[in-house]
């Protein structure tokens, strides 16, 4: 099927000033190929998991039966000034790119494969989706994670195709952690230059649930990706970690928030890229402590290394608190490589640009190394060493 | 160590909250609302030369086609209709304190303005509801061909050309709404020159009080530092609480010359049923410094970012700000900067604290133009929460379109730690005593960077009186 697309996704939680031009973003297009509608189906499923293909408005019945335990609201309700929290609230769980996904997957009927992990499984292998796009193929499709009461799984997610090819890879995947239980997310998108992709997540943690996301943005050349995870309840954590590279003249606009609600919640968010050529990327990374997430504590870093004079980087890391006790961190450092760092490459006899290349590289096989699957993991550091 | 709650204790207003009544003998008011009419009535008030006339007009345009924004405090709570845009004492401005008529002179005296003059100021200009009351400048300032002046006076002589080619060519109308309201409408404010070379050694401060309810106060700021000049202009305003809203729209637009320095300081302490939705922005020339020291006490709503550009190579900026959300307040505060020449340097550093549901946010924007090689920005922002029904929000933005650059960004959010009252207590210190120690500490950073009276009239309005348990 053709679908013109006109989508306003990335909403910043809280708008601020016009001219900087981070308050959401477009995805627009006519004509876009949207030729499958499923998910690839994974070569092996551990025991204790489930799994079944549903429509995205039935999976979205596991998030709307547990809305209220998600939603929690302990503390007096209060509002930042700018708040556009009203904009997503028709979701079944808030994603980071917003109702407007949720509102494509509907149209389409796009289909998703619902993994449930049972009560106190820990899956002894992971789940791996290999999504090898062809050219000019166009895919639109989702997951929902639902790991039970003490399960663990890991569900890592492959987007790659040629280098140079083209096409549309749309991706919703949404989470729920259960009491004890531990979901481990990683996507590694490796795909050719011309390709249009948008990952969205979303999700929520239970007491003592736990959420790790880690994800590579390497290829594409307009990618969109989001995500909001609701720390709901006691001791909920939240651990994401980012590596991206934009080149040429792609670009990325990333939405990512951790929503506090349960008390001693934690999250931790890291982001480290490369921007080089004409690359523009947009970051919007935001820490919300509602009331009563007392004893919690957000931390969010971004390291952006800038290697062109031509690159764009937008940042927009935004702490929101309305609770006394937590504690909410934020550090950026964006800019080129230090001098100090450059003069000792160049005393060990390695030039500037074979200390940039080693700089990139470093930063993004940090992420890299934390593949789970040894043949990904080899795949992605193979992709790296051969970027420059 | 006990887990009872400290209570901190609001800021005490009452030292500002004097009310004078305004009679219709002494005191001239406008009808309130805003149309084409009472634009022409302020202008023919003013006697403006016509191309003043005619750009108010022009303003009045801009406002009526100009949305609110969308992404700041509710200000749904100011009605245009209420608001008198134009109120003046029936006297002229004075050059001297003893002819300033009794009662102004009363508010004044009570605010410690003229004692702050003879003791520690080079000049003052003092502004009571929409006009200048009195200005004066020590003999030896003016000697050194220092212009401080009332803004119309000076439309008037021999600076008419400069004020013309300055006026609002900083912040335009078309900025924002209230951008457009103040040209439609503005009214008083202080000019200053500051010739080449000239180093002004202490300050000049401008104090502006709004006492008649309903109404506006648009005051109009121009400074102008020339080449290699120095100064220091102090700026205070405040208001007595009235049960209507009212409105401060002023606009300051400060020129920073090469190799110049200005640094501006504001002590704002507005009463609670003020919008203040004030502009501010200075340009910088080549190694020009622009330092801007602001504490927001006041208001019910604030929407308030200084903002430097820096144009010139070199050329620096430093703001340091505490900002002090109580009960009922919102205030949305911070700072924007632009650098566009070479080895520019920004360093923006502010404090910000809630309590008793007051909201407090910090917004900001640092932009790195593609011609700013070698800049370096840094953005420190901390803001401590003393209860859980206030807000602190952080929303800092950066647009960087470099490579070469440094921009480095830290916000922290917290409160009062255990660890650090432990350890005081642990020195013999009884635990309000290290509540308030901590406290205190917190603003110091921005108390420091005040000249001595005006930290203690700081310290003064925090008055973070640590008592009792709850």
């Amino acid at each position: 099927m053709k679908k013109d697309l006109n989508m306003k996704v990335n909403v910043l939680p809280v708008l601020t000033y016009n001219f900087l031009h981070v308050n959401d973003s477009a995805i627009t297009g006519s004509d876009i190929n949207i030729d499958k509608l499923v998910s690839p189906e994974a070569a092996s499923i551990p025991q204790g998991v489930s799994v079944k293909r549903v429509s995205f408005t039935e999976a979205g019945e596991l998030f709307r039966q547990n809305s209220e335990r998600i939603l929690v609201s302990t503390g007096v309700p209060g509002v930042p000034n700018g708040d556009t929290s009203a904009r997503d609230a028709s979701q079944a769980v808030r994603t980071g790119m917003g109702a407007d996904v949720d509102n494509l997957m509907e149209s389409v009927g796009a289909m998703v494969d619902v993994y449930t992990v049972e009560e106190g499984v820990k899956a002894n292998e992971p789940v791996i989706l290999n999504f090898n796009m062809d050219k000019g193929q166009g895919v639109l499709t989702g997951q929902v994670i639902h790991a039970m009461r003490d399960s663990e799984i890991t569900v890592i997610m492959d987007y790659n195709s040629e280098a140079d090819a083209e096409g549309f890879l749309g991706v919703s995947t949404r989470l729920l952690a259960e009491d004890g239980a531990k979901i481990n997310l990683v996507k590694a998108q490796l795909l050719g230059r011309n390709f249009t992709h948008f990952d969205d997540i979303g999700g929520a943690c239970f007491t003592q649930g736990a959420i790790n996301i880690t994800t590579l943005e390497l290829g594409a050349s307009k990618v969109w990706t989001g995500s909001y995870i609701n720390l709901a309840e006691k001791e909920a954590e939240l651990f994401s970690n980012m590596g991206y590279l934009c080149r040429g003249d792609e670009k990325l606009d990333i939405n990512y928030v951790s929503d506090h609600r349960g008390k001693k919640t934690n999250a931790s968010m890291q982001f480290k890229g490369v921007l080089l050529d004409e690359a523009k990327k947009t970051f919007r990374g935001t820490i919300d402590f509602k009331n009563g997430s007392s004893g919690s504590a957000g931390d969010e870093q971004e390291d952006a290394l800038l290697l062109s004079p031509d690159v764009v980087n937008r940042s927009m890391p935004v702490i929101l608190c309305q609770e006394e006790d937590v504690d909410g961190r934020h550090g950026a450092t964006i800019g080129q490589l230090g001098e100090d760092l450059l003069f000792y490459m160049q005393s060990r006899g390695i030039d500037e640009e074979e200390a940039k290349r080693i700089m990139i590289r470093a930063r993004l096989e940090s992420v890299a190394r934390t593949i789970p699957d040894p043949a990904l993991m080899q795949r992605v550091q193979y992709y790296i060493q051969n970027i420059l | 160590m006990s887990d009872n709650k400290q209570i901190v204790a609001d800021i005490d207003h009452s030292l500002y909250d004097f009310k004078d009544i305004e009679n219709e003998q002494d005191f001239y008011r406008m009808k309130e609302g805003l149309t084409e009419e009472t634009v022409l009535k302020v202008s023919e008030e003013k006697n403006d030369p016509e191309w003043m006339r005619n750009f108010r007009l022009k303003c009045l345009g801009i406002y009526h086609d100009l949305k609110i924004p969308d992404w700041g405090p509710d200000i749904d709570g100011l009605d245009m209709d209420k608001i008198s845009s134009y109120v003046r004492h029936k006297s002229d401005m004075k050059g001297s304190w003893e002819e300033v008529p009794e009662d102004i002179k009363n508010t004044f005296e009570k605010l410690g303005i003229p004692q702050a003059e003879r003791e520690s100021l080079a000049g003052v200009g003092a502004q009571y509801d929409s006009e200048l009351v009195y200005h004066n400048v020590k003999d030896e300032v003016a000697a050194q061909g220092v212009i401080y002046t009332d803004l119309e006076s000076a439309m008037r002589g021999p600076y008419a050309d400069m004020i013309k080619s300055h006026f609002m060519k900083l912040v335009p109308p078309t900025d924002h709404k209230f951008a457009a309201l103040h040209g439609a409408v503005w009214s008083g404010g202080s000019f200053v020159y500051v010739p080449k070379g000239v180093k002004v050694d202490i300050p000049l401060q401008s104090y502006f009080r709004l006492n008649a309810a309903g109404a506006g106060q648009f005051e109009h700021t121009l400074i102008i530092v020339d080449e290699g000049a120095d100064l220091h202009f102090i700026e205070g305003c405040s208001a007595p609480k009235y049960n209507v809203a009212n409105l401060h729209a002023g606009c300051v637009e400060l020129y920073v010359g090469k190799n110049a320095r200005l640094r501006y300081s504001t002590i704002e302490n507005w009463s609670k049923n003020m919008y203040n939705l004030n502009t501010k922005r200075a340009i910088v020339e080549e190694g020009g410094r622009m330092e801007w020291v602001s504490g927001s006490f006041g208001s019910h709503t604030s929407y308030l970012y200084p903002m430097t550009i820096l144009k010139g190579d070199e050329s620096q900026m430093e703001f340091t700000g505490i900002t002090f959300a109580g009960k009922g307040q919102n205030l949305d505060t911070g700072a924007k900067v632009v650098h566009q020449g070479q080895r520019t340097s920004s360093f923006i550093s502010t404090k910000s604290i809630s309590k008793d549901g007051g909201i407090g946010t910090y917004r900001s924007s640092v932009v790195i133009n593609s011609t700013a090689k070698k800049a370096k920005a840094s953005v420190s922002c901390d803001s401590l929460m003393l209860d859980s029904i206030s807000r602190a929000d952080t929303i800092p933005g950066m647009d960087i379109r470099t490579d070469d650059a440094d921009v480095g960004h830290e916000a922290k959010i917290g409160r009062i730690s255990d660890e650090a009252i432990f350890y005081l207590m642990s020195r013999g210190i009884s635990e309000e005593d290290a509540k308030a120690m901590i406290v205190s500490g917190f603003a110091n950073p921005v108390s420091k960077e005040l000249p001595l009276e005006y930290a203690v009239e700081m310290n003064n309005l925090i008055k973070l009186e640590m008592s009792g348990n709850m």
